[in-house]
């Protein structure tokens, strides 16, 4: 159970972690920071239940171990031209994996809305 | 208090009908005292430019009726003059997102540009918008049905025409922005991949995977950046707009703006000058917007005597992610609001208040899936009831796997301040998002100062009406930035640049003199009153809104720009000293006071505009709010120009 909801975790904090190229560099750094930083708290809080917050550790190992998971879901899921994801239910090429964004009316990825 | 509204020199007029010759019908009409162009002028203008002018002057006349003003790829500094601190342009662009670019762009081919911005110039609400642009690109949708959809959305008090208008010219520019590099998703069969977003009853909005606004900025930026015609000017915020009358009319000359690298006013001259600054989000403590968003266009236009329209339409977001209940705060605040999804409520999300109390069932009987305008208003409430700042929002109860592969950016967010979402309930608080008013600007982007457009979130083209639909924002920006190039065109061709015309308005002067101590003082005193200033009106002026309690807003906002201004004037500050908080501050209450002001003009519930003495819309107050300009006798620091208007009535 754990596995695939962290699996999950890991291919969408993937797409942030793959940095588009765009004028604001700096942002999707710190996205990408985050992204392994909160992997190496999922893998935490997995083992130990009642503790929410681990204190940063460099934990080598984890890393390793989260970065080829991401790898390996990510040639999973790509597929279509240019490795762009296509929506097998649309037909979207190069859309936003995940659950459709505007199912519930607003325009949301991945809990957060920007528009409505 | 102020100057520009409603209570100078007499009684509100209610329901009177004055046209101008306009689609537009005025709602309520707001009495301006007419104003008087004759103000001594400070002979305070040090920069010894009329002299170096005067010296340039013939030969520069010279060249230029060969020239024809037309510089085609060319070199541009023939075309614009630099002289110490003041440039000429054919253009000047204020604000750097998708109005202000798309329209720098065009107006290129015919002239110099220079765009103003006041940071780097990706920062904008343009940026920030992830979702997509709506248009009609669908071969079983129709110009009609978008049209009905936005009506619907903005209550009916959209302008027709407009609607029409925007509707029918939005495909092409869609089309132009994909020429220009911008890419969209496709679908498989190669047609663009059209969502369709709440209001819309059809599939039309277009998006670049989710970075919408980021895509077509980059786009748009890339070929500003090309273009030889087009100078930008970054870290430069704009200060006043250069006017001066011309018999009834007044007419716009350039803009004083102030370098915030360098702490150099520069003085632009121009022949056509385009408003594309933005909204005004950050008069909420709460908002989306970043922290650019100051109102500026709006404040700037309202003192440069143009006309303000429906500033009482803010759209907030009910459920912005809390900074306040989060266990571990950020560091610094956070710039713009983290607004949660409404899927987190269509997957079962509860809400709460502090008590632990699910108060939804209290105000729709749908509860949680109630219309979002509906969860807003009780949200609101609750937190005025109870007087709190946040509520709860809590999907623990839901499987930990379905949380986190749905919502990993809010686990993520939340877990780094403290907080797991599959354990505990997500803190929010609605937050300020787009400004469905602002300065009034027909079908061609033009605004009642001649030379001077508007386009984007800072104009009321009478578009959104008392609510916005989604996605028509960036629609309205790109239709009405194109709109504006031809009239913007044949104004700077009717138009001559008076070179001496820079020495006509007192310069403003960075307060050096001042000393840092003071300054200091200075600082930390606006950022204090900023935040006044905020938490007013979010009590105030929010969601849910009553006549007393605006008046009260109006009482006491009025009383903390005086106390703001005296603390500034006590301390050596004069009328044309500038910095950027203080110049931003000016602005904020500028726009706050429009706020208020709109929203104690409209006796009904309309769209996002509520108030509990006046809970049902009325059919004969389906008209839009109208700010006149005020008069310059009486007033603040934030409601004057900076500098003195000219003596001379005609421009040479």
């Amino acid at each position: 159970m754990a596995k695939t909801s962290l699996s999950r975790l890991f291919a969408s904090l993937s797409e942030h972690s793959i940095a588009k190229p765009s004028f604001t560099g700096s942002r999707s750094e710190s996205v990408t920071r985050s992204a392994y930083n909160s992997v190496t708290r999922f893998v935490c809080s997995s083992a130990q239940e009642t503790q929410l917050i681990r204190e940063e550790r460099s934990n080598e190992g984890d890393r390793e171990a989260a970065k080829e998971n991401l790898e390996s879901v990510n040639n999973e899921e790509d597929e279509g031209e240019d490795g762009d994801h296509v929506n097998k239910e649309t037909g979207e090429v190069g859309g936003p994996k995940g659950p459709e964004p505007t199912r519930y009316g607003d325009w949301e990825r991945n809990g957060r809305c920007s528009d409505f | 208090m102020a100057a520009s509204i409603a209570y100078v020199g007499g009684h509100l007029q209610y329901g009177v009908n004055f046209c101008m010759g306009q689609s537009y019908k005025q709602a309520i009409w707001v009495p301006s005292v007419t104003f008087n162009g004759c103000l001594q002028r400070e002979l305070s203008w040090s920069c010894g430019v009329s002299k170096f002018l005067q010296i340039r002057k013939c030969n520069l006349f010279q060249s230029r009726r060969n020239e024809n003003w037309k510089s085609f790829g060319t070199v541009i500094t023939s075309a614009y003059l630099r002289d110490g601190s003041t440039k000429y342009f054919d253009f000047a662009v204020i604000g750097s997102g998708v109005a202000g670019l798309r329209y720098a762009l065009e107006v290129a081919k015919h002239g110099s540009v220079a765009i103003i911005t006041k940071a780097e110039p990706h920062e904008s609400n343009t940026n920030y918008a992830q979702g997509g642009v709506s248009a009609v690109l669908c071969p079983s949708d129709s110009v009609e049905s978008h049209m009905q959809d936005t009506i619907v959305a903005g209550a009916y008090l959209c302008d027709e025409e407009t609607v029409k208008v925007v509707c029918t010219e939005g495909p092409d520019r869609i089309r132009e922005l994909i020429a220009m590099g911008a890419s969209f998703d496709h679908g498989d069969d190669g047609n663009l991949h059209l969502a369709r977003e709440g209001g819309h009853s059809h599939h039309r909005i277009v998006h670049a995977a989710d970075m919408t606004g980021r895509e077509i900025e980059r786009a748009l930026l890339e070929a500003v950046v090309n273009d030889p015609n087009i100078s930008v000017f970054k870290h430069h915020f704009a200060i006043d707009l250069l006017t001066s009358q011309d018999g009834s009319d007044t007419v716009c000359h350039g803009i004083d703006a102030l370098n915030t690298e360098t702490q150099e006013v520069v003085r632009f001259i121009s022949k056509v000058t385009l408003l594309a600054s933005g909204g005004a989000g950050h008069i909420y403590p709460s908002t989306t917007n970043p922290l650019v968003a100051t109102g500026d266009g709006m404040a700037m236009a309202h003192r440069a005597q143009a006309v303000i329209s429906n500033m009482e339409f803010v759209q907030f977001h009910p459920t912005a992610l809390a900074d306040e209940g989060l266990p571990i705060k950020p560091k610094k605040t956070r710039e713009n609001s983290f607004l949660i999804t409404e899927a987190v409520r269509g997957d079962g999300g509860i809400l709460y208040n502090l008590s632990m109390e699910r108060f939804m069932p209290l105000y729709d009987e749908r509860a949680e899936l109630a219309p979002r305008d509906v969860v807003a208003r009780s949200i609101d409430d609750q937190l005025k009831k109870r007087n709190e700042k946040y509520v709860l929002l809590d999907i623990s109860h839901k499987p930990r796997e379905k949380i986190l592969s749905h919502f990993p950016n809010i686990a993520n967010e939340c877990l780094q301040h403290g907080l797991d979402i599959t354990q505990q309930p997500i803190p929010v608080v609605p937050a300020a998002h787009y400004m469905c008013g602002g300065v009034r600007a027909g079908l061609q982007g033009e605004t009642d100062v001649h030379g001077l457009y508007a386009a984007g979130e800072v104009a009321c083209t009478g578009l959104h009406g008392a609510n916005r639909l989604a996605s028509n924002s960036l629609l309205e920006a790109l239709v009405f930035a194109r709109r504006a190039v031809q009239p913007s065109i044949n104004h700077m061709k009717s138009s001559s640049l008076d070179l001496s015309a820079s020495s006509l308005w007192t310069c403003p002067l960075v307060p050096k003199s001042l000393g840092s101590d003071v300054m200091h003082k200075i600082l930390r005193i606006t950022k204090e009153v900023r935040k006044e200033l905020q938490s007013i009106m979010w009590k105030y002026v929010g969601i849910v809104r009553s006549t007393s309690r605006l008046q009260e807003a109006e009482q006491k906002i009025g009383k903390l720009e005086a106390k703001w201004e005296t603390y500034l004037f006590e301390h050596g500050w004069q009328q044309t000293m500038v910095a950027l908080e203080a110049c931003e501050m000016r602005n904020l209450f500028c726009c706050a006071k429009l706020v208020v002001s709109s929203a104690l003009a409209r006796h009904e519930s309309r769209g996002l505009h509520y108030m509990t003495d006046f809970p049902h819309l009325e059919e004969s107050k389906r008209l839009p709010t109208v700010i006149f300009p005020s008069s310059h006798t009486t007033g603040t620091w934030s409601s004057r120009q900076l500098h003195q208007q000219p003596i001379v009535n005609s421009m040479v």
